[in-house]
């Protein structure tokens, strides 16, 4: 439609502009001018050229970082997709799920920090569940401080992701299995297959496209992960659990360094939105062959 | 169909109480003394003495935390609701100059991640006095909830047929008034989605939370919490009881009104 006045348009408009370009579209646009500069946050900023970034590249502890959030995908990809989608697999076919469903989600919707001081607790070497439940078992020798053992404390982080999301995922997945045509399915079971088979010959494969939705959720959550690192750990024992976002929280928070912890920002971005951009072409290539 | 429970069934069953068992511990422990906690921690509470909630939530402040979130998390949805519904009409329904330019920016929106822009985000707002503040707040959430509400109430638009809106134009309502008279009774289902997306992201957010805001007065319940945890890090039966009383209303708000939860959160975090 033409719009009755052009002042009508603007009054629509423009607030919600304004807000997003102030906070957000400006703040964006100033980190990646930061990340040429030398600045402590007084003073005049200096011009640096890139030596932000090649400084970045040969900072062990900013490339390991990125190993620790390899781990923690890769992990993740598992205990909170894979899980999610067996899960919802059981869920979307049986009865009595009304329980299961609605306490896997629970998790979801609690406060991140919440959750990883409970679980801190769950960790804790003294009092905490973990530890009394190996005694109760009568594991004493597998008693461990979780969160203080580099060898540890990333799985732990990571166990907890898939305690929080595998109920996410699930409830995407049976989300999409609910909408798969009936008729497909009825007629697979006419034929005489059984759910086993009908789960992973028929609706796995015809909800690839939600999958792969899942899959890259799960990767661009992993690069922004920062709750469950800085409650639990805060990047140690040793820089053992440290990823990008941590580490850049205090490259700019504690040591000062803004022109520094902008470059390892606009690194960080530019790694998911090259990730994101390839898994929508990844996707768009294989359309044709996946029809509801 | 299935009639009948199988082992998977169960397993599911199983698997799903497992998972309870944290906050269910969290719970027990926030019954029982720091001796009993300390002596057995998966021993069951002897007595049942609630005070130490009423002390977490005046001594500890977790009562001034709650208010905070609310007082932040109502106003930045409000706005997010009110500014984006009239943006993404307009963007559905109305042709101007300039649309393109104003999609493209908010698509861009729906990818950065707050990393991308926070270190100058935390400078900006320093400038004009925004830090330490409600509106430290306030601002940002609004701002980044902005682009996922637009794309989703204007494809909810998208769906209405534009026979009821020029119905309402030969009638000789101005853009204006379709939008406040027609548009917003209208949209109600895709705003409580919209809402209850909004609503959980700036109650659950931590790290604008934590950079943004020191004073204690002001802080929001996820960095309150953490606070709490470093103030009472002795104190376990404390630290367990100001934990359930912010997981416990949740979880009742949460089995009330599940299906809508489920549909907000997954609906605004996959986003097409």
């Amino acid at each position: 439609m033409k719009p009755t006045s052009k002042f009508g348009v603007l009054i629509l408009v423009a607030p919600a502009v304004f807000i997003y370009a102030f906070a957000v579209l400006l703040p964006f646009v100033g980190t990646i001018a930061l990340s040429f500069a030398r600045w402590n946050g007084f003073g005049t900023p200096e011009f640096a050229g890139f030596d932000n970034y090649i400084r970045a590249f040969h900072d062990t502890v900013f490339v390991s970082s990125f190993g620790h959030m390899l781990f923690y995908i890769a992990t993740t990809l598992v205990v909170e997709v894979a899980m999610g989608l067996l899960l919802a697999g059981v869920i979307s076919s049986g009865r009595f799920m009304g329980y299961p469903r609605v306490a896997l989600f629970i998790p979801v919707m609690l406060p991140m920090v919440v959750i990883a001081v409970l679980w801190g607790a769950v960790f804790n070497p003294d009092f905490g569940a973990m530890n009394a439940f190996l005694s109760a078992i009568g594991r004493e020798d597998w008693r461990q401080v979780w969160l203080g053992n580099p060898a540890t404390a990333l799985p732990a982080i990571s166990l907890v992701s898939g305690w929080i999301f595998a109920g996410f995922y699930m409830a995407i997945f049976n989300a999409a299995f609910a909408r798969l045509p009936q008729d497909v399915i009825e007629s697979a079971r006419l034929d005489g297959a059984n759910e086993r088979t009908l789960f992973w010959r028929i609706k796995v494969p015809m909800i690839r496209q939600v999958s792969s939705v899942a899959m890259l959720l799960c990767i661009t959550g992993g690069i922004q992960g920062f709750d469950l690192f800085y409650v639990m750990t805060n990047g140690g024992p040793y820089n053992s659990t440290e990823v990008p976002t941590t580490y850049m929280v205090k490259a700019v928070f504690r040591d000062m360094e803004i022109g520094f912890g902008s470059s390892l920002s606009v690194i960080l971005t530019i790694v998911g939105l090259v990730i994101a951009i390839f898994f929508r072409k990844w996707r768009s290539t294989r359309q044709e062959d996946v029809e509801y | 169909m299935n009639r009948k429970p199988t082992f998977s069934t169960l397993v599911v069953w199983f698997y799903a109480t497992l998972n309870l068992l944290p906050m269910l511990w969290m719970f027990m422990s926030s019954l029982k003394t720091n001796a009993e906690i300390a002596k057995s921690p998966l021993g069951l509470p002897t007595t049942f003495d609630f005070s130490v909630f009423a002390e977490a939530w005046e001594m500890g402040g977790l009562g001034t935390y709650a208010i905070n979130s609310a007082i932040v998390t109502f106003t930045a949805t409000t706005i997010t609701l009110t500014v984006s519904s009239m943006a993404g009409f307009a963007l559905s329904k109305l042709n101007f100059r300039g649309r393109g330019v104003v999609m493209g920016i908010f698509t861009l929106g729906l990818l950065l991640p707050i990393q991308a822009y926070f270190i100058a985000q935390n400078e900006l707002f320093e400038l004009v006095y925004l830090k330490d503040t409600r509106w430290a707040l306030i601002v940002p959430y609004t701002a980044m909830g902005i682009p996922l509400a637009v794309w989703l109430l204007k494809s909810y638009i998208d769906s209405l047929p534009k026979e009821i809106f020029e119905s309402a134009r030969v009638d000789g309502a101005s853009d204006l008034a379709v939008y406040r008279l027609l548009m917003v009774p209208i949209i109600r289902p895709a705003l409580v989605t919209v809402g209850i997306f909004s609503v959980l992201s700036s109650w659950n957010e931590f790290l604008l939370a934590l950079l943004y805001v020191q004073d204690d007065a002001l802080k929001t319940i996820p960095t309150g919490l953490l606070a709490f945890s470093s103030k009472y890090v002795t104190d376990y039966q404390m630290l367990f009881a100001a934990l359930s009383m912010v997981t416990l209303p949740m979880i009742v708000l949460y089995v009330v009104f599940n299906r809508q939860i489920v549909t907000g959160l997954t609906q605004g975090s996959v986003k097409g």
